[in-house]
């Protein structure tokens, strides 16, 4: 019975660790199914999370710190569809530049804003919305719908896009776009255009990812709390080979790993505590080694496209 | 992007007409990180004086900004070297952990030995581990083709256990309240140049390395295909050029320079491994990078501007009570500029 309790708890606790891999990687995944190779999560995520923990301590409502985490994320987006469809610029640069200042603007807000203080300034954290009915089936029902709503929307969303990009005719268009822009192109699709607004709905949920750690986990920004979930992302995002469904199932595996990892640690079992801190991200390169060889990724993936040039890259 | 300038005209003109958009980039950043420093309801003349005079008001402040230089020339180098082949090198913290991790434990096992044998041990395990910390991206993206941006940082992460567990558990100085070890023998620290305030030698090693990676880069055949690798690896390949394993050797020359930094931290600044020695060293030579565009015998120039804003900052940060972060943003608000200077200059 108490071995059941634990293996609901640790599933409990993998569904509350996907939310941020999802969201950042579907947010990845949009903008590259249109050729722009976004890696400024790490950035985008780590300001939204301190912008969306300082909105809702000010404003007392998470609904405000949500609101400016995914506006701030938006903007980021903006500036990366700017500087690289408008400007042509290259986008892994533009892409670094814009962590380095989402990262340095993540410490900056709180320090200007709320200053130097002893205790950690404190926000509620997520409760729980249990789906009435559904919430009763025994396992399934505490693992799958006895979850904050954060855990919803992510999985729900990943549905969706699934149905958006492969079950309608503008998600047949967008993924065209990343494979071959000039043909997408002669065919009147706005290329611009798909990159532009991929690109601010990915800086959404990236911002939106960020945002979720604060208010689910800490309940304050601590410098660096992103902990490198925003590279992971990207990992994920190969590993689901750059498709919203798979990208769902491949969250449960790095969540799976984040939530051992912790666990490992507090059971103790004799490994040093700094060898199960390396445990996600050494579990990413071994994943990666076999799914770069498997999957593929949109063909135009991290080029810009210019009308005006007659042959590809 | 990747444009290699070749030519050496210093005639006035040239160096006027291409340094003038950097210098317009770098009174842009200035001006909109101002008024951003004033909306928060500071000095903002009071705070641009000491963030950029700072380092020549005393010789304490000029020795901290070239003690800053000598990691953020080597951590530039480490980024700027693959980015030459066309790869990104953010893995260059892990790599210097890694090097200071081994130039540690050298110098605490054969602390015994004298320094004509011990020291160049210390220099060459930072370089070798630094080298081999670079050579696992390396490898996984010459044998399975992984995206090396994606592992470089992710071994960063993985550096980070690695000094925790060295500088705690196998080592560990049982008197700091920080995660240190015992210190490294006196054969393996770097001799003073200056001993009070006290500079290290490194600065020589440093300003040799950056020397030569432009050499190499620029002078030299096998230079050359580097950085032809980088401008058109197509190209390169019907040259005859191994465009693949250029990338190795460039990742592993990259994690070399970064190892080397490490190194030179261990035996010049701290004499023992302390955690957190890499500073943000990894970003800021990454700007520093960038800023170059790339071009070696710029990045010791930009390393030098940013060791000034950085010793500015501290000195900002404690006299002023602005946070130090306000100069990182200038710096990559400099980057930011100075990309787009280049698009203005290209149309």
């Amino acid at each position: 019975m108490d071995f059941e309790i634990q293996i609901v708890n640790f599933f409990k606790l993998v569904m509350l660790a996907i939310v941020p891999y999802i969201l950042a990687s579907q947010g990845t995944m949009l903008g590259g199914r249109t050729g722009l190779f976004n890696v400024a999560q790490e950035g985008i995520m780590l300001l939204g999370a301190s912008v969306g923990f300082l909105g809702t301590y000010l404003y007392g409502s998470i609904w405000f710190g949500i609101l400016m985490a995914v506006i701030v994320g938006g903007l980021f987006g903006l500036a990366l569809a700017y500087f690289t469809t408008t400007l042509k610029m290259n986008q892994f640069v533009i892409g670094l530049a814009l962590f380095f200042i989402g990262l340095g603007l993540s410490t900056l807000f709180p320090k200007f804003i709320i200053g130097v203080t002893l205790q950690p300034p404190l926000i509620t954290t997520l409760k729980d919305v249990p789906i009435p009915g559904l919430s009763q089936i025994p396992f399934i029902g505490i693992i799958l719908f006895k979850q904050n709503w954060f855990v919803y929307f992510s999985i729900l969303l990943s549905i969706f896009l699934y149905y958006f990009l492969y079950k309608t005719s503008y998600g047949l268009e967008l993924r065209a776009v990343g494979e071959n822009p000039k043909a997408a192109d002669s065919l009147g699709v706005n290329v611009s255009m798909m990159r532009y607004s991929t690109a601010i709905i990915g800086g959404m949920l990236m911002g939106l990812a960020g945002a979720y750690l604060p208010m689910a986990y800490t309940g304050t920004f601590t410098e660096g709390m992103v902990q490198g979930r925003g590279w992971i992302a990207i990992a994920l995002t190969f590993f689901g080979g750059w498709t919203p469904h798979l990208i769902l199932f491949g969250a449960l595996f790095f969540a799976g790993v984040e939530v051992l990892g912790l666990k490992f640690q507090i059971g103790g079992f004799g490994i040093p505590y700094q060898f199960l801190l390396m445990l996600p991200y050494i579990a990413t390169i071994l994943v990666m080694m076999f799914a770069f060889k498997l999957v593929r990724t949109p063909a135009f993936l991290g080029q810009n496209y210019d009308r005006e040039k007659r042959s590809l890259s | 992007m990747h444009e290699h300038t070749m030519d050496t005209g210093f005639s006035s003109r040239t160096v006027l007409s291409k340094f003038l958009p950097d210098l317009l980039a770098v009174i842009a950043s200035f001006v909109a990180a101002g008024i951003f420093i004033a909306a928060m309801g500071f000095n903002v003349l009071d705070a641009y004086e000491t963030i950029l005079f700072t380092s020549f008001r005393s010789a304490n402040g000029f020795i901290q900004t070239l003690l800053k230089f000598v990691p953020l020339v080597l951590l530039a180098l480490a980024f700027t070297v693959p980015l030459a082949a066309g790869k990104f090198n953010i893995g260059g913290e892990g790599q210097m952990i890694v090097g200071a991790i081994g130039a540690a434990a050298v110098g605490i096992m054969f602390a015994h030995l004298p320094m004509i044998l011990l020291l160049p041990m210390v220099i060459l395990a930072g370089i070798l581990f630094g080298a081999l910390w670079g050579a696992i991206p390396a490898w996984l993206l010459y044998q399975f083709g992984i995206n090396e941006i994606l592992t470089t940082v992710l071994m960063n992460f993985v550096s980070f256990g690695l000094i925790d567990y060295v500088a705690t558990e196998i080592w560990k100085d049982p008197f700091a309240g920080h995660p240190t070890t015992v210190p490294i023998g006196d054969g393996g620290k770097l001799p003073l140049l200056v001993s009070s305030p006290p500079l290290h030698s490194g600065i020589v090693i440093a300003i040799l390395i950056a020397a030569a990676i432009y050499f190499f880069t620029n002078r030299t055949s096998a230079g050359y295909e580097l950085v032809v690798t980088g401008a058109n690896p197509r190209a390169s390949r019907v040259y005859g050029i191994n465009v693949r394993r250029m990338f190795l050797l460039s990742l592993i020359l990259g994690g070399a320079l970064a190892g080397l930094a490490g190194a030179i931290e261990v035996s010049g600044v701290h004499r023992r491994l302390i955690e957190g020695l890499q500073s943000n060293f990894l970003i800021l030579g990454i700007i520093i990078g960038l800023i170059s565009r790339g071009n070696n015998l710029a990045v010791p120039f930009v390393a030098f501007f940013i060791a000034v804003l950085e010793v500015g900052a501290s000195a900002m940060q404690r006299t002023m009570m602005i946070p130090g972060e306000m100069v990182f943003i200038v710096e990559a608000l400099v980057l930011l500029f100075v990309l787009l200077s280049d698009v203005v200059r290209r149309q």
